[in-house]
């Protein structure tokens, strides 16, 4: 378990996960305080991928809980296996000793028992799991009434069997879209951060270490190109803007179709890798994209200059 | 104000008052509408005590993690907490907190106006002592914008920190009572009206026998779209800034009774889309962008050419035909009233309910004596009023009891 902020973001740094103070902060006192920590942020910012990185730096397993619409109890937490609990009712019924009681006893044995992720990382051997409940604001309401009494207590209770606890407490990260609003009930009961596109230098960093491959101009080319389409008012231009992922695809793409310098016709070729929305890929022309390509450009000497004179 | 070992108390952390400050910090989140309770506290100070003191920006972080929830909450949290805890002014701000009787000087340059009422110092509780007043409270007490700047262009401003209690006390407290619809398409649920079957047969197929289970499936509650059109001609200045922040607050998409959609349209002479400002999560900040997009604020108000642009440019926000469309309108048209005609026709015909929200009907005597004020009258679904708090209440009921109609 990391000491202090700068030891975790360290520890993060050589996993690969380029974490800045502020959620190194978030993270550091999630761990230290016990307390669920629910990232909320824009698609492709790192959210699922800061619980891999997580779970590298402290050795723990990672259990992932990926929600959905429609999503039950018996998804997330446990559901018992019918098939073996008919076959075990089977045999008993051939035994003159076993009565009815004994019989219903034994087929809610620990050994019907499925377990799904929530009991699994209860039930994880020392030093515990790492949980991630993904995606959580795509789940039901009722859903979420159900973790309450997980993320408050780290426990959950089964009909027939009492209470779990958890021995070892899982760290539980839950991440968001803001597809809907989550209820104040579990927001009471996390930390919360809100994740954010980075900085160009943490950018650069995550793309370095992603597609080492790249060469050093490419890599910094990529940075300012989706750093300067960020910084547009979607209004004008587009929907949504590129997140991490798209950034590091676009820069192992660029790395296939061997492109030493980005030009307007590789931007407009390629943007189907940094948008996801047909009226976005469309609205790359080769106009904007030169637009883009001289405005990220005059940025990046504007930020050269005011480094220089700092 | 020194201790005994002689250090200044205030900001000195030998002197201990840093739990001050910091329940001083929490009370002023609280007046600028942030919600922080007593448990929240015991974990700021468990959170402080984890991370340490020694830098600043891990004392904000750690603050932020534990105080704040929700993203729209992130720029006041910063503000207010560079603005508290900000060294050469930090004194004079504290006195004003602890001590009523000091004037603080707040600045009042960079700061939203909610950031700056929450630092000034509590004014006297004078309604402590005296019976609460009945009288509803009239949207229109709150504005603010000089006469040049209303001349000159749209000016909403922001919201004060008590504008913004009102807003999201009304937000939350009048729910606008959209319906769902039962789309036609079904999904899996553990209650349902038909059986899942092909869920069934994997289930069986995967237990090696029929499943003892049956999967059911039901048809999924959609909420229609909401299109709201807002006057902002000069007649409409003092409704439009309040009515604005609360359909921000009351309708947002991810609410658990908000739209399926929402689109927001402000017209005066022309048509101007507001999605981007409303996709903003901070009400202010929606303000602000508002502020930058209408260019046409208190000209004059031509519906019939604003509806001809929505047909024109804008008409996929009708797609799915069960949008409740709101007019926000004193129907003092200026335009060509045939055309207004027109449109308003169009519009019923693609709308489930077309209401038309009219800020007159504050006055008893109210008839619609103007000419689009006529038509509006004539092709809309209902007229209801949307000057006060009561009149918020009565339209949430009123949309829910026309859309009830409407099934």
């Amino acid at each position: 378990m990391p000491q202090s902020i700068d030891d975790l973001i360290a520890a993060l740094k050589e996993v690969g996960y380029f974490a800045d103070r502020r959620l190194a902060t978030a993270v550091f006192l999630a761990l230290q305080l016990g307390r669920p920590l629910l990232l909320e942020g824009e698609p492709g910012v790192g959210k699922t991928e800061l619980a891999k990185a997580l779970s590298q730096v402290l050795a723990r397993p990672m259990i992932r809980l990926q929600c959905f619409d429609g999503m039950e109890q018996r998804e997330a937490l446990y559901e018992w296996n019918y098939t073996a609990q008919l076959l075990h009712m089977r045999a008993l019924e051939g035994q003159p000793n076993s009565s009815a009681s004994e019989i219903e006893r034994a087929v809610y044995d620990q050994r019907f028992l499925i377990a799904r992720p929530l009991l699994q990382a209860l039930q994880a051997p020392q030093p515990g799991a790492v949980l991630l409940v993904d995606e959580v604001d795509r789940a039901d309401e009722p859903f979420e009434a159900f973790l309450l009494e997980y993320l408050g207590e780290y426990q959950v209770s089964i009909p027939e069997m009492g209470t779990v606890s958890a021995a070892h407490k899982p760290i539980t990260i839950l991440t968001s879209n803001r597809t809907r609003e989550l209820n104040d009930a579990v927001k009471r009961r996390c930390l919360y951060h809100w994740l954010d596109y980075p900085d160009r230098e943490r950018e650069l960093a995550i793309v370095r270490a992603r597609v080492p491959q790249a060469a050093d101009a490419l890599t910094a080319q990529v940075a300012q190109v989706v750093g300067q389409l960020r910084s547009m008012p979607f209004s004008n231009a587009f929907q949504r803007a590129p997140g991490i992922a798209e950034s590091v695809d676009w820069a192992k793409a660029l790395v296939a179709l061997d492109t030493l310098v980005v030009d307007p016709e590789v931007i407009q070729d390629t943007a189907g890798i940094l948008f996801k929305q047909r009226d976005d890929i469309a609205a790359m022309s080769q106009a904007f994209a030169l637009d883009v390509l001289e405005a990220a450009a005059q940025h990046a000497q504007d930020a050269q200059y005011t480094s220089n004179t700092a | 104000m020194t201790t005994d070992g002689g250090y200044h108390a205030l900001g000195d952390a030998r002197s201990g008052k840093m739990a001050a400050n910091v329940v001083g910090f929490m009370r002023t989140l609280r007046r600028a509408g942030l919600a922080s309770d007593a448990s929240r506290t015991a974990l700021a100070f468990d959170a402080l005590r984890t991370v340490g003191l020694a830098h600043k920006s891990d004392v904000q972080a750690s603050l932020e993690a534990v105080l704040v929830n929700q993203h729209s909450d992130l720029v006041v949290f910063r503000e207010l907490f560079d603005a508290y805890f900000r060294d050469p002014q930090l004194a004079n701000q504290l006195l004003a907190q602890m001590l009523p009787t000091a004037q603080g000087q707040a600045n009042p340059s960079k700061q939203r106006a909610r950031t700056r009422e929450a630092l000034s110092p509590p004014k006297p509780n004078a309604t402590a002592s005296k019976p609460q007043s009945e009288t509803p409270i009239e949207l229109d007490a709150a504005m603010t914008a000089s006469e040049v700047d209303r001349i000159k262009h749209a000016d909403f401003n922001t919201l004060t920190a008590s504008e913004y209690h009102l807003v999201m006390g009304l937000a939350k407290r009048i729910k606008l009572g959209l319906p769902k619809w039962r789309s036609r398409r079904y999904r899996a649920a553990s209650t349902g009206h038909r059986v899942h079957w092909s869920r069934l047969l994997k289930d069986s197929s995967r237990g090696h026998g029929l499943s003892p289970r049956l999967p059911m499936r039901r048809r999924q509650l959609l909420a229609p779209a909401l299109i709201v059109l807002v006057d902002v001609s000069g007649s409409m200045e003092r409704y439009t800034r309040l009515l604005l922040a609360f359909l921000h607050a009351a309708t947002r998409p991810s609410a658990p009774n908000g739209p399926g959609r929402r689109h927001v349209f402000a017209f005066g002479t022309h048509l101007t889309p507001l999605d981007s400002a409303f996709a903003l999560d901070d009400t202010d900040a929606m303000l602000e962008s508002v502020n930058a997009l209408v260019s046409d604020f208190a000209g004059g108000t031509k519906l019939g050419e604003s509806l001809a642009t929505l047909k024109r440019d804008h008409a996929q926000v009708f797609s799915g035909s069960r949008a409740i469309v709101m007019v926000i309108s004193d129907g003092l048209d200026t335009g060509v009233p045939a055309q207004l005609q027109q449109q308003l026709q169009w519009l019923g015909l693609h709308s489930k309910r077309l209401l038309w929200l009219n800020p007159l009907l504050r006055f008893d005597q109210y008839v619609p004596a103007a000419a689009g004020a006529q038509l509006l009258h004539k092709q809309c679904d209902a007229m209801l009023a949307v000057h006060n708090v009561d009149s918020l209440t009565m339209l949430a009921s009123s949309v829910a009891q026309l859309m009830r109609s409407a099934r």
